[in-house]
């Protein structure tokens, strides 16, 4: 079935708070986030005509929005530091394993993973989870999973020195995450 | 063998990359031992794909009590009543 648009009047009703909790959950910071929507918006009004009705508003309105935001990423990345990842990495900070690399936390048995995650309790709780991590951490995560860039990408995109970082900051991202489920999530 | 620590790394791994003949002996071998390695990678691999499908629906990953302030509400609406004039 092919979508219409709506008049460019409502667009920022309708969807100003959605695009706005989509930048910012991934840039992390409410100005820029600001900024892109209001892009988003003064892009797609020249974009109109090339709507081909396949994809419904909103989610038309959020690809324009990711390529705004990959752009934004790309330039950043260029006058980043590596310090961050640098610390990451970094054998010593680990905080969920002991000097043996044993595990430090515990870890609780989900039961049934697959059906208890349906629920929208479980995604409060990851949303809250994820907003607890470290801005970096959390913005390659949400790239990777979410928005399904491929590894490779994403070290390009960020700047990330080697691949093996970029791994590194992955895995400590799905421990503390996991982590941080078990506490603040009642499994059913 | 390896550690815990290592046997974590490769589970996320897994999830990003295709691991190598190695790797993939190494990790099974220790999660063949290892019950809290093994729930571990199969509770990442849950979260994996659940985010991976949420991800189709155009994930937006904060609550919706996250909204745009009126200040840059405002901002907004007169930046795109501004661009809609100019092409009338």
């Amino acid at each position: 079935m092919a979508h219409e648009l709506s008049p460019p009047e409502q667009w920022l009703s309708l969807y100003g708070d959605v695009l706005y909790r989509y930048g910012l959950a991934r840039v992390r910071d409410p100005e820029l986030a600001e900024d892109l929507v209001q892009e988003t918006f003064l892009a797609a009004l020249k974009a109109q005509a090339n709507y081909a009705g396949k994809a419904s508003e909103q989610t038309w309105l959020i690809g324009i929005l990711k390529h705004k935001m990959i752009d934004y990423f790309r330039k950043a990345s260029r006058e980043r530091t590596q310090e961050f990842d640098e610390q990451v990495v970094d054998e010593e900070n680990d905080d969920c394993f002991d000097q043996q690399g044993s595990w430090k936390v515990d870890l609780s048995h989900w039961s049934k993973p697959e059906q208890s995650m349906q629920q929208d309790q479980f995604m409060q709780v990851l949303q809250q989870c994820i907003e607890r991590l470290p801005k970096r951490m959390a913005q390659l995560f949400i790239l990777r999973e979410f928005d399904g860039l491929e590894s490779e990408e994403i070290c390009e995109l960020m700047s990330i020195a080697t691949m093996s970082n970029f791994w590194v900051m992955q895995s400590r991202t799905r421990v503390q995450l996991r982590h941080c489920l078990d506490i603040n999530w009642i499994n059913p | 063998m390896l550690t815990c620590k290592e046997a974590s790394f490769l589970a996320s791994k897994k999830l990003d990359k295709k691991l190598t003949l190695k790797e993939r002996i190494d990790f099974s071998l220790h999660t063949a031992m290892c019950g809290l390695c093994k729930r571990y990678a199969k509770e990442i691999n849950a979260l994996h794909q659940l985010m991976k499908k949420v991800g189709k629906k155009d994930a937006i990953v904060l609550s919706e009590s996250t909204k745009l302030s009126p200040k840059s509400r405002e901002r907004i609406k007169q930046e795109i009543d501004k661009a809609l004039h100019a092409t009338e």
